[in-house]
Parts: structure tokens; C-alpha cells; sequence
């Protein structure tokens, strides 16, 4: 979507009113698919079924075992549902290839947008199922309460996220916010400035990079106001926003801040909440979306006439903001290209969850036991995907956790 | 009902891609009015959603076994990925837990699951070709599928698809 919308800048242009809508009703569908598979598959089991429980029933067996059988059908029932939507506008679910410089490449029939209409009422449900799950299962529970809301993973940063003209939330377009420790706008900009904006450190020992607020400055990774560290993702975004623009979705994010006691939030596990939250904003505005008769309108392209030069695409990936920035010469050839990627905003604060994990369980020589998934739980709160991004069979998450004295000696090395 | 020959993998990470190429390479060669040919670059739960309805399915993926030579090619079946259920991380979803939850649900999921594993060189490398080894052995893998399936033969080893 990104790449869609910084080749429209490339040829500035300006997409037809119903291209904008197909766009945004595919990116809730996309975003749906991405955040139940996020929960309910990859990041549930710690809190459905348990951070102690036995690591054979931590997962999503696990989660269907604890949340049943009609609980568990309705999860990939709504899975499929918005890959299916993906590909009813976009082509393909994975890879789509929906969008042109100036709009979309199909439009939607009447019968194609009513069943797109009943699964957004089965989303509706499937969310507000999911926010109650919340309730009962995790906030429920005192040890899964303190373990969101603790100082484990907690990080005092700079949160982004796209807002729209009232500072409410928009997966799919407007101005890239910034707010502090205390939730005061920092910066607010158009993402067509964001150099202007995010620097990118680089480190010798990884292959990412760190971006990091420019004009706050790097100063390692660390939080608080004078380290430009920020965090982007759901939660970064609801702490970045002023409200979320349908009622059921307000009422969660009301909720959740309450609970959680601050905003901005910065409890690194209250991300998985957050995601809840949002899964509930993209089924309302997917509905909403679905249920609008211009929708089906037949303009949905408007021909590119200038000549290509450069531009930049923004969106809110469900990992977090995603700049794509492209130069082009006069035939549309690109020339050059710069991608920041959501999960690479988060590759500091990443490390600094990491290492909190590893602080909290390793005292005195003694590594205790859950290290690894302590490890593994502070970055899947932010991406679940690292180990996957290749899929050759058995498909393992190879983790190792190398343990070094203070003369960087290895002590111990645990590894699965 | 059908069978399902579904080839796996990212294609332009160079070998990742290879089970894509031999699907590709496959549904060339075999009259397929009965073998329905696709590709994904997906994995677990969405491949619960690609192989419902069909009786069988055939899988043809990338990888990598320590001091096996690229090409070479191994036949699995659901029963050698089991142990990635309780031996890895508990959060990745790998085809075998997705086949025990799509079973638990009651999903129209196919009796027979075969795996063609293709050991691969490079699936790091941005590239839409494969490693010249493995690109080079591609035919002969194709070939070993149609023989093994019996997809070769001038008849269908199936019974043809009946209208639903």
C-alpha cells in the first residue's frame, strides 16, 4: 500500500474518492488478518494460555483448548474471510496487485460489496469477542495483569503515528504524529518530510538500523526524553492519537487506558491489547466502508499525465509506520529507493526489551528458567515474524541466548 | 474433488522459490484436468485455508538439512514435521499444528498430505533465479514427482472428479 501511494506521488496524481476507499476497505481487511493471527496464533498462548504453562499447550491448540472449539472456528473463519476480501480487491491476498499510479485497477459490483458487508457484521463480532476475552481471561487474572502492566518490558519513549485531521486514528493516510514521555505532541509533519524528521543510526553488529528522532539526537539505547528512541505499532499509535474515530473502538481505547493507568501507555506487553482495540477500529471502519453505496463507483482511476520524479508513501502497516520514498527518471524508471520499514522503527527499543528480559532473570551466575521466552516475548510484542520471513520446511524458530561475563567471556549459551 | 499440487515459497529469494519453479515445471508437463496446480508464499494457518476441499495434496517446498547436496530431493509427511510441534518455539505456527487445529474444528481437510522437500542452496539473495545447482536440477525433480504421483501415466491413478 505504501509502494501504491508513493507511486502516486512519483506521477502526482490524485486518486479518485471510491480508489481511496477500495484501498483503505482492503487495508482493514488486511489489517484483521494480520491482528488475529497476531493474537490469537503467535502472541495469545502467553496470556490464553499461560507465560508458565507447559510450552506443549503454548499455542494455539492451547489457546483453542482454553477458549473452545466454536471460539477457535470462528478465528480462521475470520482469517479467511479477510484474505478473501483481499483478494476480491487486490487481486491476490499476499502480494496483491490492485494498485496503479492514479487508483486501483478494479472496481467493486454491487454483490461483490454485500458479501464484504456480511463479513464485516461477522469481524464486528469476532472483535468484541476478542475484547472480552481480554477482560476475562487477562485482566482477570492478577499475575497476566501485572505482567502486562510491570516494569518488565516497560520503556519511557517517544511514540508515532498517523492521525488524521481531529488527531484521530488512520491506517491509511495523514500526518505522521509524535508524542513525548507525557503524551505532548513533539512533532507533527507530513510524511513526505520524514527526512527531516528520523535519522537512522547504524550499528556494527547488525545488519538494521536504528532510526531515531533527528532532532531529539541518538544517545544509544536508552528512553526518556533526551534519547530519540520512539516506538511505532499499535500501541505506539493509540498513544499517538487523541481517539479513534468509530464508537466501539473508542470505547475499547477509553477502556484500555484506564485500565492501564497513563497515556501514553508504556508497558511494552500492553501492545498485544492495543492490537485488540485496533482489530475492533478496522472491523467498524471496514463496515462502514463496505456499507457506502459510492463505493462501487466505476471511477477509480485517475490516468497519471505528469512526468514521474519523486515521491513518498505512507502508511500504517499493522507492524507500524511504513515510509516508502522512490526517485524516478522521466520514463519512471526508478533510480533510487529508501524504505523504513515498521519493525526497523522498533529495532531499538527491541533490544532494549531484550535486555530488561535479561536483566530481570539473570542474577548472580544463575540463568533462570524461561529466559528464552522471556526473550521471545519481548520481541513478539512488537513483530512475531522475524523467524518467518522464509518459509523452508520444518519452519523452527531457531533462538539462541549467548551469556557473557563482564570480560565478555561466554558463561552460557541456551539455545532451542 | 481434486488434488491439489501447491508449490511453496518466496519467489524472488533465489532458492526459497525452487517449489514454486517445479509446480510450474510440473503443471507443464502433466495434463492437469484433474490436478489443479497453484503457488503460495505463505505457511501455516493460510495453508489451512488453501488446502480445504481437496483429497489429496502435494506440496513442494524449499530446505535446508545439514551436508546434503542442493537438489537433492526428500519425500515427507505430515508425521516428520510433528515433532516441530512440541520441539520449537510454542508461537510458530508450522503446518502440522495447523492440520491438528483445522481437524479439531472439523475442517474439510484432505486425507492424504505429501511433501516434496527440495534442499536448497541460497534463500537469502534477492534474486528471481535459482543457484545454478538447483536451477539445473529442477527438471529432473519435476520428473521424479510426476513418476512417483503416477501423474506420468496415461490415465488419471485417481478416479476422475465427480460434479458436485
Amino acid at each position: 500500500m505504501a509502494s501504491g501511494k508513493a507511486v502516486d506521488a512519483v506521477y502526482r496524481v490524485k486518486i479518485p474518492e471510491a480508489a481511496k476507499k477500495l484501498r483503505e476497505l482492503f487495508y482493514c481487511a488486511h489489517y484483521i488478518h494480520s491482528h488475529l493471527a497476531h493474537f490469537y496464533a503467535l502472541a495469545g498462548p502467553d496470556f490464553v494460555v499461560g507465560p508458565d504453562a507447559d510450552p506443549a499447550k503454548r499455542n494455539i491448540l492451547g489457546v483453542v483448548e482454553k477458549v473452545g472449539l466454536e471460539i477457535g472456528g470462528a478465528v480462521i473463519k475470520n482469517r479467511a474471510y479477510a484474505q478473501k476480501i483481499q483478494e476480491m480487491i487486490g487481486g491476490k491476498a499476499t502480494h496483491p496487485v490492485c494498485n496503479l499510479p492514479g487508483g486501483v485497477s478494479k472496481a467493486l459490483s454491487e454483490e461483490e460489496r454485500k458479501k464484504i458487508e456480511e463479513m464485516g457484521r461477522s469481524f464486528l463480532e469476532i472483535s468484541k469477542f476478542s475484547l472480552q476475552l481480554v477482560d476475562d481471561l487477562i485482566l482477570a487474572n492478577k499475575t497476566y495483569k501485572e505482567l502486562i502492566t510491570g516494569n518488565t518490558y516497560r520503556h519511557e519513549t517517544y511514540y508515532m503515528g498517523t492521525v488524521d485531521e481531529n488527531n484521530n486514528l488512520n491506517f491509511y493516510e495523514g500526518d505522521v504524529r509524535v508524542v513525548n514521555q507525557h503524551g505532548k505532541e513533539y512533532a507533527k509533519f507530513n510524511p513526505k518530510d520524514y527526512l527531516n524528521h528520523i535519522g537512522e543510526h547504524v550499528e556494527p553488529w547488525s545488519y538494521l538500523k536504528f532510526p531515531y528522532l533527528k532532532n531529539v539526537g541518538w544517545k544509544g539505547l536508552i528512553d526518556g526524553a533526551d534519547s530519540g528512541i520512539y516506538r511505532v505499532n499499535s500501541l505506539a499509535r493509540l498513544n499517538a492519537t487523541e481517539g479513534l474515530p468509530t464508537p466501539l473502538a473508542q470505547k475499547a481505547y477509553e477502556k484500555m487506558f484506564e485500565v492501564l493507568g497513563e497515556k501514553p501507555a508504556h508497558a511494552t506487553l500492553a501492545f498485544h491489547w492495543a492490537r485488540i482495540v485496533e482489530l475492533m477500529y478496522a472491523s467498524e471502519r471496514l463496515l462502514e466502508l463496505a456499507s457506502d453505496p459510492k463505493i462501487t463507483s466505476k471511477e477509480i482511476r485517475a490516468l497519471p499525465t505528469a512526468t514521474p520524479t519523486e515521491g513518498v508513501g505512507c502508511v500504517e502497516a499493522p507492524r507500524g509506520t511504513l515510509f516508502h520514498h522512490y526517485w524516478t527518471d522521466e520514463e519512471g524508471m526508478v533510480t533510487k529507493v529508501n524504505l523504513i520499514v515498521a519493525t526497523g522503527h522498533n529495532n531499538g527499543p527491541i533490544c532494549m526489551s531484550v535486555k530488561k528480559a535479561a536483566q530481570s532473570l539473570i542474577k548472580k551466575f544463575q540463568v533462570k528458567e524461561g529466559l528464552l521466552n522471556m526473550v521471545e516475548m519481548a520481541f513478539r510484542a512488537y513483530d512475531p515474524c522475524f523467524a518467518c520471513a522464509t518459509h523452508t520446511l520444518p519452519g523452527q524458530m531457531p533462538l539462541e541466548v549467548r551469556i557473557y561475563d563482564s570480560q565478555k567471556n561466554l558463561f552460557q549459551r541456551l539455545k532451542r | 474433488m481434486k488434488t491439489l499440487l501447491l508449490g511453496l515459497g518466496n519467489p524472488i529469494l533465489r532458492d526459497d522459490g525452487v517449489g514454486i519453479k517445479v509446480a510450474r515445471e510440473v503443471d507443464r508437463r502433466v495434463d492437469s484436468s484433474w490436478i489443479e496446480v497453484t503457488e503460495a508464499c505463505t505457511a501455516g494457518l493460510d495453508l489451512l485455508e488453501l488446502i480445504q476441499g481437496y483429497t489429496k495434496v502435494v506440496l513442494i517446498d524449499s530446505i535446508q538439512v545439514k551436508g546434503r547436496r542442493p537438489g537433492e530431493i526428500f519425500l515427507l509427511d505430515l508425521n516428520d514435521l510433528k515433532t516441530t510441534i512440541r520441539l520449537t518455539s510454542p508461537h510458530d505456527v508450522n503446518l502440522a499444528t495447523a492440520m491438528e487445529l483445522g481437524r479439531k474444528l472439523g475442517l474439510p481437510l484432505p486425507q492424504e498430505i505429501k511433501i516434496y522437500a527440495i534442499q536448497v542452496e541460497d534463500m537469502f539473495t534477492f534474486d528471481e533465479d535459482c543457484s545454478p545447482t538447483v536451477k539445473r536440477a529442477i527438471s529432473e525433480i519435476a520428473e521424479k514427482i510426476i513418476q512417483e504421483e503416477g501423474w506420468g501415466e496415461e490415465r488419471s491413478p485417481e478416479p476422475m472428479p465427480v460434479a458436485e
